[in-house]
């Protein structure tokens, strides 16, 4: 069902301030460490020492006999049970094998945090040593260590691909016949292109709070991204039924996938049931870099083919993901990596080949962009070399070959929304580009400045979500999606909708807190999903809401439900009639004490748009059939770049991106400034230093994310509006995209100022130092 | 942490006597160094005695000699924003504006930071390049040591245990002589990659005076004062300073670690001795 | 355990507290002020930042038995009842607050500068926002939160 024309829009498209920003201003926001239960314990989990190991033994006897620990649990307490979002392959606390340095291996309850934490140090654990791999390249040898023996037994919930040691997934997606295109091609460039782990850094960290009541059920409070898989992941690993595991979702400081799956939900609810007291576990900062998931580190070779005009016609993409020491997200990222490879471009030979690759590290998994900013960098840096090459403007290369409405995707999906080549125009007037291009004039002697581009695409959707709109007897609303605010707005967003929808002001609709007792399903927020598709789910509920509206009113006005109309200020009223209409209150009163029952909208979707054509494409391992409706977007960077340091300081960013209908625009904005700073950081100054398995630098002192002083305040957000049909008042999401393409941007805009083709991210001074001495 | 003694006393006696008085005790000022690394459990002390509640111990006073006398619990902040020392001692100055973030700035004191003896600290190059003196406070009395001798290591210094510092004592830059610290780092805020503490003075376009340390290029500040002599009536040409740097280049061993390798950190030093000169050359 | 006497959001309090203990255990432990963050424990996020004597400081860099005597004003003492502050109101209007975990921290800190500087400039207010970290809004509207605050102060 489409969305109702985008005429009054009432609310949406408003810069309505965030529904709970009194209470995040007044600093009465409650995060998860802020709560406190009557005789609440504190948690702390134990990390291996060791990247890969068996336990020999375990001996809690000092620990537990520290005066103020209540509890010390090991693996082998804990139900074999087998956890992962694609490949089940771990589990709560090691039973057997460590295979990174953090990994979980056991864990203390106390009266105190600093009771719990100096109790780790007095569990005693003996380790066999194994040796260790590092090295996706390595990691595949014939004889590299093995990290999962039991591999072929993991239950995979997708018709995973795999095959090489250390090997747990292979994405393929090919269309055409890239093999023979390359003869029909005047120049070929290529080129391989790695990219680091990168940490969320959100300023909170992982926590959970767990209690118990009498009756065996056990309710989690955490900074989740998803509330459900928060009940699934305690139900799986602990056994204990869902009916009697209740999570919810406290404020979140920030999740941007790193609070997608599972962290500290798990052990906190085994504590709290072995001590049978709440037990809240917040992580310290340096166990959020060491214990949990990381970005993916990938390598990725390029090969583009094209026509000395510059009109591609081949591309050939070969991507190796380090997934660490488990599989998490991996063969999402990677899959997904390996499906937006191609570009927003029309290119009719491609071939894309991507593996995720067990090392014993940090597992990795979901952050901003799942895959595609590692892509991203190999494509539009691809790009650029062969604009350069073939000596036309990079901007006009993008141009000319950008994708269309009605042009399909790799894989074979149409995309009737795109607006890709506006976001590029636009881009090019803002940032001024032609003159920028010809004639950078640096700040001081010493500095080179340039500017740089870069396309990009991404999916907003996936997977189910549901919404209930319930209408109150003032006439206001409660809306219910179980969908989770991140911080991203997605709250304001989903009330403006509901508000919209049915022509009321949007303080008439409360939002209810995603909670499982309450909530219906909701997969989770990320994929760039809420606007989308929580939103659509929206509409349906708030219009099925209105047609039960308009229905108690035919019985009352006594006249058929189509001759009745909503109208502003939340009224059903008699089309053609001003002045005959009821307001929305007088009907629910009468739904609940005349006739017809309580009005409750409901709605229940998965993304259904075309999936993958098999007659177009071949796909293999690839784990989703379809996904969501396609957004597009063009960065451009300026740079500076200083010949003394090779420090590359950002002097003005523009970041143009169709978002089909910005419901609301500030919201837009923050989200995509946002993005590119965190875009900019994992470009140039955040960089996961290893010693063999372990992270060196796992503290805001040594790893460093942009401060206010290292980015400009000068980045423009450009919003574009091309309507996607499916989507609610033509929305589509917007939450990743604006980190995509800024490593690119800034890769290209450091080879426009100084020559310099980086192929190693990050652009750390000393990398753009050692390059420009070396050519 | 149980049981861990606090005490605030008012005179700098009471303090050295506490300090003596219980193994295991240590100082504490700003606490903006010493606090993170209790909060880490990197240090378990056994009392802490406050310098803060001392009167006086962060006077900053102008000596007749024109020498300047910076207390030890002097925060950055105040010797930041002191007119006087911009105007008399701007290579200070500036170092003292450089360091961390504001708030850092606002509690953390000079006494502190030397010493904590940290080479990729902003403090210690700068007094070494300013010739300065620590003076060293004890239940004996006090003894005076020069900056250069006071960095002895990697988070070591001259001070015994039981001595606390009690201020820095910078004689009164040669006349007509700039100072500049150029201090670069990853992003803003951070340790130094590297930095470069510089005084000249050009009198008749030849040096009357030079001084220049490196800081972050190894355990302690590096200077060379015979390369620096050898400047000396001359004038301060591009290869005049390039021999200076290449000097330094050769004392310097910087470490490898998340800011840069060491290769790198010596690369950069002829380029930024360069820039750090040239920003005071006139 | 050293007693401490200070002044919180105008309220003179008497703690009984450890000697390594921070200000930022205090006030959220002992004194259920929770608006003030732990992000780092280290001193390098600025999510603890508080006032100290007026001054902005991390709260979890500050022992709370060094406090005797000091006036600390948190995020909670910000509005004046119950009516959020010029700076406070400013942050609701220009989308500056999205995950909300920087934003105590932020507000205070500008609260400081305001104090300090009637007009600041955009450069101004980036200096003095640099020691806090936020890792969701690219910091430009906050900084445009802090203008509009300086711009409806009165002179």
């Amino acid at each position: 069902m489409n969305a109702p024309p985008i005429a009054n829009t009432g609310a949406v498209g408003q810069r309505i301030p965030r529904l709970e920003v009194q209470e995040k201003v007044l600093g009465q926001a409650l995060y998860v460490d802020d709560m406190v239960r009557p005789r609440m314990l504190h948690g702390a989990i134990l990390g291996s020492p060791i990247p890969h190991g068996r336990i020999r033994s375990w001996d809690k006897s000092r620990a537990l006999a520290l005066p103020g620990v209540k509890a010390v649990i090991v693996g082998p307490e804990l139900a074999p049970h087998h956890l992962g979002a694609f490949i089940k392959d771990e589990l709560a606390l090691v039973r057997e094998k460590v295979l990174y340095v953090g990994d979980p291996v056991a864990a203390v309850a106390a009266v105190d945090l600093a009771t719990a934490r100096t109790a780790l140090t007095l569990i005693d654990i003996e380790y066999a040593d194994l040796p260790a791999v590092f090295d996706v390249e390595e990691a595949q040898k014939a004889d590299a260590p093995l990290l999962h023996e039991n591999f072929e037994k993991y239950v995979k919930v997708f018709p995973a691909e795999y095959s090489g040691r250390n090997v747990l997934s292979i994405s393929t997606i090919a269309e055409g016949n890239v093999d023979a295109a390359w003869a029909e091609c005047d120049v070929i460039v290529e080129g391989v292109y790695e990219s680091p782990a990168q940490a969320h850094a959100y300023i909170e960290t992982n926590g959970a709070l767990a209690e118990f009541d009498a009756a065996g059920k056990v309710t989690v409070w955490s900074c989740t991204q998803s509330v459900f898989k928060v009940q699934a992941a305690v139900s799986e690993a602990l056994g204990i039924s869902m009916a009697k595991v209740r999570a919810i979702a406290t404020r979140i400081g920030g999740g941007f996938g790193g609070k997608a799956e599972p962290s500290a939900q798990i052990i906190a609810v085994a504590l709290a049931r072995e001590t049978g007291r709440p037990v809240k576990l917040i992580l310290s900062r340096d166990e959020e870099f060491t214990m949990m998931r990381m970005r993916h580190p990938a390598k990725v070779r390029v090969k583009t083919g094209a026509k000395k005009d510059g009109t591609l016609v081949a591309r050939e993409f070969d991507a190796t993901y380090d997934a660490g020491a488990y599989a998490d997200d991996s063969p999402g990222v990677m899959g997904f990596g390996m499906l937006m490879a191609r570009g927003p471009y029309r290119v009719p030979h491609l071939k894309c080949v991507g593996r995720a690759v067990y090392t014993n590290k940090i597992r990795t998994g979901a952050f901003r962009g799942f895959g595609n900013p590692q892509t991203a960098l190999a494509s539009e840096a691809n790009l650029d070399d062969l604009a350069a090459k073939l000596g036309i403007d990079p901007l006009d290369l993008r141009l000319k070959n950008a994708m269309k409405p009605g042009d399909t995707w790799a894989g074979g999906q149409k995309v009737d929304a795109c607006g890709l080549i506006e976001c590029l125009e636009k881009l090019r007037k803002a940032s001024d580009w032609d003159r920028r291009r010809k004639a950078p004039a640096a700040s001081q002697p010493g500095k080179r400045r340039g500017v740089g581009v870069a396309c990009l695409a991404h999916i907003s959707g996936v997977l189910a979500t549901s919404a209930i709109v319930r209408v109150l007897e003032d006439g206001s609303f409660s809306l219910n999606t179980g969908a989770v605010d991140i911080g991203q707005g997605s709250d304001t967003t989903l009330a403006q909708i509901c508000a919209a929808t049915l022509k009321v002001p949007i303080e008439r609709v409360n939002l209810v807190n995603p909670d499982t007792d309450a909530s219906p399903y909701n997969w989770g927020t990320g994929a760039s999903r809420v606007t989308y598709t929580v939103g659509r789910a929206v509409v349906q509920a708030a219009v099925s809401a209105g047609e039960q509206l308009k229905q108690r009113a035919s019985m009352i006005l006594e006249c058929a439900a189509s001759d009745l109309e909503l109208r502003e200020g939340g009224l059903v009223g008699l089309k053609g009639v001003p002045g005959k209409e009821l307001p929305y209150g007088a009907l629910v009163g009468f739904s609940h004490y005349v006739a017809g029952g309580p009005i409750i909208g409901t709605s229940a979707l998965m993304f259904d748009g075309p999936g993958f054509d098999p007659k177009r494409a071949l796909l293999r391992g690839v784990p989703f059939s379809n996904l969501g409706a396609y957004v597009f977007g063009a960065q451009a960077v300026e740079v500076e770049v200083d010949e003394v340091t090779g420090k590359v300081d950002v002097i003005e960013v523009w970041s143009a991106h169709d978002v089909g209908k910005a419901i609301n625009p500030q919201s837009v904005e923050g989200q995509i400034q946002g993005g590119v700073v965190q875009g900019i950081g994992y470009a140039l100054t955040e960089d996961v230093v290893w010693d063999g398995g372990r992270v060196v630098n796992p503290s805001f002192m040594d790893y460093k994310i942009p401060g206010s002083l290292d980015v400009p305040y000068a980045i423009h957000p450009i919003i574009v509006e091309h309507p996607e049909a499916s989507g609610p008042f033509g929305a589509k999401g917007v939450g990743e995209p604006g980190l995509v393409g800024v490593g690119p941007a800034i890769r290209n805009a450091i080879a426009a100022a100084t020559g310099v083709r980086l192929s190693v991210m990050p652009f750390t001074p000393e990398r753009v130092w050692t390059a420009m001495r070396a050519g | 942490m149980a049981d861990v003694a606090y005490h605030e006393p008012e005179t700098l006696e009471r303090a050295l006597a506490l300090l003596g008085a219980t193994e295991g005790a240590r100082c504490i000022a700003g606490g903006q160094t010493l606090v993170a690394m209790l909060n880490a459990r990197l240090v378990e002390p056994a009392a802490l005695v406050s310098l803060a509640r001392i009167p006086g111990l962060g006077r900053i006073a102008g000596e007749a000699d024109g020498t300047l006398r910076i207390g030890a619990t002097a925060t950055h902040a105040v010797v930041a924003e002191s007119a006087a020392i911009a105007r008399d001692f701007p290579l200070i100055a500036e170092t003292a504006r450089l360091i961390a973030h504001p708030p850092i700035r606002a509690f953390g004191t000079i006494g502190g930071a030397v010493a904590h003896g940290d080479p990729a600290s902003d403090y210690p190059a700068a007094l070494v390049a300013s010739d300065a003196v620590i003076e060293i406070a004890s239940l004996e009395g006090r003894r005076n040591v020069p900056a250069a001798a006071f960095f002895v290591d990697y988070l070591t210094t001259a001070l015994d245990p039981g001595e606390i510092v009690s201020a820095v004592i910078v004689p009164h830059p040669p006349a007509g002589a700039r100072g500049h610290f150029l201090k670069f780092s990853r992003v803003d805020g951070d340790y130094a990659t590297l930095s470069v503490a510089a005084m000249l003075a050009v009198r008749n376009g030849t040096c009357a005076h030079i001084a220049v340390a490196l800081g972050a290029a190894g355990p302690v500040p590096v200077r060379d004062r015979e390369a620096e002599r050898a400047l000396i009536g001359k004038p301060p040409t591009r290869e005049a300073i390039a021999a200076l740097a290449e000097a330094l280049a050769a004392k310097s061993d910087p470490v490898d670690d998340v800011r840069g390798s060491s290769a790198y950190r010596k690369g950069l030093i002829p380029g930024l001795v360069a820039r750090a000169l040239a920003a005071i050359a006139n | 355990m050293p007693d401490v006497t200070l002044t919180v959001n105008g309220e003179r309090e008497r703690l009984a507290v450890d000697a390594t203990e921070t200000l930022l255990d205090a006030l959220r432990a002992r004194l259920g002020l929770n608006g003030t963050k732990l992000g780092c424990n280290q001193g390098v996020c600025g999510s603890c930042t508080v006032l100290i004597d007026g001054t902005p400081g991390r709260a979890c860099l500050t022992l709370a038995a060094s406090c005797g005597g000091r006036d600390i004003r948190t995020i909670e003492g910000s509005a004046t009842g119950g009516k959020p502050s010029v700076v406070q109101q400013a942050f609701v209007e220009t989308g500056a607050v999205q995950c909300g975990y920087c934003t105590p921290g932020m507000i205070l800190t500008a609260e400081a500068l305001l104090k300090r500087q009637r007009k600041p400039s955009t450069d101004d207010i980036r200096h003095a926002l640099s020691g806090n970290l936020c890792r969701c809004s690219g910091y430009a509207k906050i900084v445009d939160a802090v203008r509009l605050a300086s711009e409806r102060m009165p002179a």
